[in-house]
């Protein structure tokens, strides 16, 4: 064996160039499938790991919600939300109000998305999670206070935005009293865009309170969507209409994205085995050709007594050494790629990943280069090895 | 013993029929060292070949030591190949990528004989046909004359019965093509069978027994 596994080598070795190619060949292939899967895996394990955290959480909004349209019915009542805070099984419960605002800066105005509700629930929400960059966090008290996102900050005007800046929103004026870092979690990475205010400022200086959003958190993540159900139905009933109301859980909405996950995880696999489809051919065509081209040496070799199953053993030896090779430098380049591919599209994407090598997909790779390699080194080899031996000498 | 009966090869070439070999009935003696002699195209190789079990007839048969080699399997074909017969071309025909010495032990790797134990015997052959110093070189790094010499080691290397050599002198010049020769008679000497082909009529001159050739036809 030892000796056999020399000779193999020694003839990998010598035919330096072609044996590269034939490595690079499987390499690449296996490189794709094991960069893309990772990609997709650490893509999806970003987004419902992160999902999870908030596994608790049921939002409940005024509106209908269909494909990917979003319209609003109204907004909800005293009634409703005393009625959902009556629900058992509820920890924590917050009313916020959602809507837009004409919001001037250095005389230019633009249209900005405003949140307010409790200042605790938004904090835990999102502060915690996104952090300030400037300043600090809204308090109960602040009337005319305001907290911005990235974007406001630093797109939406002319000139940057900073703590103790004054904003003009629809007409009264607000001090800039915090500003976010830039959101670089997926779930949180809509708070940008958007000012935060107290309730109280809402209602005094906006006039409106006008509550469209209930954030719920459940005790028991089991019960999430029963209690959704439960709330949905008390607030119907208010309304007297069947679909006043639509009460999400976080579980559902992993849910709905891992049925995304799914399809771009399919997507990725096709492309990658599009890719191993055509390095698989590459592969065979080597292998074709390194067989044919030492068809003169095949039958040297049976001439002086190799058995077909010493010739054959030893070509199988020799693509399964390759492909073994390429399969390992599949899988390294494969994984670095990945962490290079999720680091640029998080970075494009504005959302913070890595990409998730299991040792599965890595094991899986080894497994289609040594079959994809030997499979291509069978059938020359084989046709090879059952040649007459003068007529593979006479092969030049 | 070698005999063949009614050895018949014929190639298809278009409409054509080519008999290679027609007929051949020819016995060789063990320890008997016989030249073949004809013109080119007369059926020498073919018949050395079939002799060599390199190749299978198209009819007639080839008997080694009694066995009726028709009969056999590829694996036992490919054992009377290694074991019992050393073939030489006139081409070398050595492995490219194996120094001198493992191309000599090539045929013991095939038989499974012990690393140690091929190395030393390749090494002792190489040392017999005058190469004892070009071990380690590659077929690429040696002359014409030295590739047939460990051509004839590898074809010892399993001490056979039977030597074949095909035209082994038809690449060499003249004084290593008789070295070559010199090496053959004391293989026969040994005990060894020796058939070769050859053009050469001095060569020929030097052996026991002369058989001529012509239109695939062995004459007596
Ligand atoms: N593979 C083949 N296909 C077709 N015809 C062949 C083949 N091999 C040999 N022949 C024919 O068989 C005949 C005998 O060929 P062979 O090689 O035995 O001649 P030879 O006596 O060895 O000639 P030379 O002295 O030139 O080597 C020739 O007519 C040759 O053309
Ligand atoms: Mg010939």
């Amino acid at each position: 064996m030892r000796d056999k596994l020399l000779m193999a080598y020694r003839s990998i070795r010598e035919r330096r160039t072609r044996s590269i190619l034939t490595v690079l060949g499987i390499a690449v292939g296996i490189a794709a499938i094991v960069s893309l899967m990772s990609v997709g895996y650490g893509m999806e394990e970003a987004i419902t790991g992160e999902l999870t955290g908030y596994a608790d959480f049921i939002g409940v909004f005024p509106a209908k919600i269909t494909g990917t349209t979003y319209v609003e019915l109204g907004s909800f009542t005293d009634r409703d939300l005393k009625d959902v805070q009556r629900i058992g099984g509820i920890k924590e419960f917050s009313a916020m109000t959602f809507d837009s605002a004409e919001v001037e800066y250095r005389n230019k105005r633009v249209p900005i998305f405003f949140i307010s509700g409790d200042t605790k629930e938004l904090e835990s929400m999102y502060v915690e999670p996104v952090g300030l960059k400037e300043g600090r966090w809204l308090r109960e008290n602040d009337y005319k206070g305001c907290v911005i996102g990235d974007r406001v900050a630093n797109d939406y005007f002319d000139e940057v935005v900073h703590v103790n800046d004054k904003l003009i929103i629809n007409g009264e004026k607000f001090i800039v009293v915090g500003v976010f870092e830039k959101a670089s979690t997926l779930y949180a990475s809509d708070i940008d865009p958007y000012i935060f205010l107290t309730l109280r400022a809402t209602k005094e200086a906006l006039q409106t309170d006008e509550i469209n959003y209930i954030m719920v958190r459940v005790y028991d993540i089991e019960e999430a969507e029963e209690i959704a159900e439960e709330i949905k139905e008390a607030i119907n009933d208010n309304h007297g209409l069947d679909d006043f109301a639509n009460a999400m859980t976080m579980g559902s909405m992993i849910e709905m994205m891992g049925d995304v996950f799914n399809i771009i995880r399919g997507v990725l696999v096709g492309i990658a085995a599009i890719a191993l489809v055509v390095a698989s051919i590459g592969i065979m065509n080597t292998m074709l050709m390194s067989v044919m081209e030492r068809t003169h040496e095949i039958g040297v070799m049976k001439a002086i007594g190799a058995k077909s199953s010493d010739v054959l053993s030893l070509f199988l030896l020799e693509s399964s050494m390759v492909s073994l090779v390429g399969g390992v430098v599949g899988c390294v380049l494969g994984a670095v790629a990945a962490k290079v591919i999720s680091l640029g599209a998080g970075t494009a994407l504005g959302i913070e990943f890595g990409a998730v090598v299991k040792p599965e997909v890595l094991l899986g790779g080894m497994v289609v280069a040594m079959v994809v390699g030997v499979l291509a080194g069978f059938y020359p080899a084989r046709k090879a090895s059952r040649m007459s031996p003068v007529e593979a000498v006479r092969h030049e | 013993m070698i005999r063949t009966e009614n050895l018949t090869k014929v190639y298809q070439m278009g409409d054509a029929e080519v008999y290679a070999l027609h007929d051949v009935n020819l016995e060789i003696q063990e320890g008997e060292f016989i030249a073949i002699i004809g013109p080119s195209g007369s059926g020498k190789s073919t018949l050395l070949n079939m002799i060599g079990c390199l190749d299978t007839p198209t009819s007639g048969a080839v008997f080694i030591d009694g066995i009726d080699t028709g009969k056999l399997s590829e694996n036992g074909l490919a054992e009377i190949r290694r074991e019992k017969i050393g073939f030489i071309f006139q081409q070398f025909n050595l492995v490219h990528t194996l120094n001198a010495l493992e191309n000599v032990a090539l045929p013991m790797f095939f038989a499974g004989v012990k690393r140690e134990t091929r190395l030393k015997r390749a090494e002792e052959l190489l040392a017999n046909v005058g190469l004892g110093d070009r071990i380690y070189h590659k077929p690429s790094e040696m002359s014409g004359g030295q590739q047939q010499r460990v051509a004839i080691a590898r074809a010892l290397s399993n001490d056979p019965e039977v030597v074949i050599g095909d035209e082994p002198t038809g690449n060499v010049d003249t004084e290593t093509g008789n070295t070559i020769i010199d090496i053959l008679e004391g293989l026969n000497k040994e005990g060894r069978t020796v058939v070769v082909v050859t053009h050469d009529a001095e060569i020929a001159a030097r052996v026991g027994r002369t058989k001529r050739m012509r239109d695939g036809r062995v004459l007596d």
